[in-house]
């Protein structure tokens, strides 16, 4: 049965993938199956989110009923999770007037903590630059250093330093843009190769 | 509640939130947590709104709940929703091999179409856009094909074994490899400070909205 499961696993993994494969390029006569089989994916992921989140409200509620160390920010999770969904049917129900509660919620939470959590970052970052100093000087950490430097210092562009704006400027232009071309052409082979892998039914791992 | 009401009452919770969250800069606290937590709710919520409404509902409405269902409608409409309760099964490991055929589904045309995006979308308008760096200023263009190609030289690991049995790197790949280790320095150096300039920026918004709302 273990067997049987792992060959259908992978046949249907090959099979959808070469026919969706086919069906993206120009022209293709299956051009119309691969946009059903795309609708079909986006509601298959949609119906994985849902459980993703009934999993972690699982796992709170678990926390919670087991008074584990920390359950009462588990509390909050559940709170909030519910709290947004009730007000956004409330919202959609026409039952919360003119306002839009979705979006002060929106507002209100999400925003709010993700850039607050964005402006704590510059504080690790230069923290992090600062101790990479301490440790011991190698030439990578050194060049590393006054790279940075350059790039932060000419990113004001003080009329004083002349020449030095246009130097950081240049680094940002042509070495910096070479090294992130060679790791985004890297990542894109390595994506290319991980699918024709998968494809040809070389990889595994899904079949765990 | 009005719409204003309901926009100055955002304003007042972001406010508390954003202060609760700077709280972590005296160390990991109550305070920090009980925003983290609420965020990952919230966000969590919304999640299950965006699928619903945004996804699950357009689908159900197009196929199984349209007037006049005819019989393909109503098969198209149920293989996506049993292929996605099929994913439930993986979280109960007697039965998580069948959960897998509804893992094939994503993993399959989910290759497909990264497959097609890597190769049309960033590997070849990126080879091109380097080939076409020649065209402008003719050292830029050299030092960025250098760059290129030595950058993803210094991720290759092709070793030659000696007479004597010990395992070298070639010594132009070795020097391809350093120089592109520096410019990968280069790189990643010039993304930090990108980085820290974007996360400076947030902070320099974050303490404005702060000052304002203290200061109405």
């Amino acid at each position: 049965m273990r067997r049987l499961l792992a060959v259908l696993t992978s046949s249907l993994v090959i099979g959808l993938g070469l026919v969706t494969l086919w069906g993206l390029f120009p022209g293709s006569p299956v051009a119309s199956i691969t946009a059903a089989l795309l609708q079909m994916v986006v509601v298959i992921g949609a119906v994985a989110v849902l459980i993703g989140v009934l999993n972690l409200l699982g796992v709170h509620l678990r926390r919670i009923v087991k008074g584990d160390s920390g359950w009462p920010y588990s509390v909050v999770v559940l709170l909030a999770a519910v709290a947004v969904i009730l007000l956004v049917v409330v919202d959609r129900m026409g039952l919360g007037g003119e306002s839009d509660l979705g979006g002060f919620l929106f507002n209100a939470v999400q925003v709010s903590v993700e850039s607050a959590l964005a402006a704590l970052l510059v504080f690790f970052l230069v923290y992090a630059a600062a101790r990479l100093l301490r440790r011991r000087l190698a030439w990578g950490s050194l060049l590393f250093t006054v790279v940075l430097l350059v790039v932060l210092v000419g990113w004001l562009q003080i009329p004083a330093l002349g020449a030095f704006n246009g130097l950081s400027e240049w680094i940002r232009a042509v070495p910096a843009s070479a090294g992130a071309r060679g790791l985004l052409i890297g990542v894109a082979l390595g994506a290319t190769t991980a699918g024709v892998r998968v494809l040809l039914g070389q990889d595994p791992s899904y079949r765990e | 509640m009005t719409p204003e009401t309901l926009e100055t009452l955002a304003g007042w919770v972001g406010l508390v939130l954003t202060l609760l969250v700077f709280s972590y800069l005296l160390g990991d606290n109550v305070l920090y947590r009980l925003a983290v937590y609420l965020f990952v709710g919230v966000s969590a919520g919304y999640a299950v709104v965006v699928a619903v409404e945004g996804i699950l509902l357009p689908w159900l409405r197009g196929t199984l709940l349209a007037s006049g269902a005819s019989g393909g409608q109503i098969v198209m409409g149920l293989v996506p929703l049993l292929i996605g309760l099929l994913l439930l099964l993986k979280a109960y490991p007697p039965l998580a091999r069948v959960g897998n055929l509804g893992m094939a589904f994503l993993i399959g045309i989910g290759t497909a179409v990264a497959l097609v995006g890597t190769i049309s979308g960033t590997l070849l308008p990126l080879i091109g856009a380097t080939g076409a760096a020649l065209a402008g200023d003719l050292v830029n263009g050299l030092i960025i094909i250098l760059g290129t190609i030595t950058s993803l030289l210094y991720f290759q690991y092709m070793v030659v074994r000696r007479p004597d049995g010990e395992a070298v790197q070639p010594w132009p790949l070795r020097l391809a490899g350093t120089l592109g280790q520096i410019f990968l320095i280069v790189t990643f150096a010039s993304l930090y400070a990108g980085a820290i300039l974007s996360s400076l920026t947030i902070f320099g918004e974050r303490v404005a909205f702060l000052l304002a709302r203290l200061t109405g």
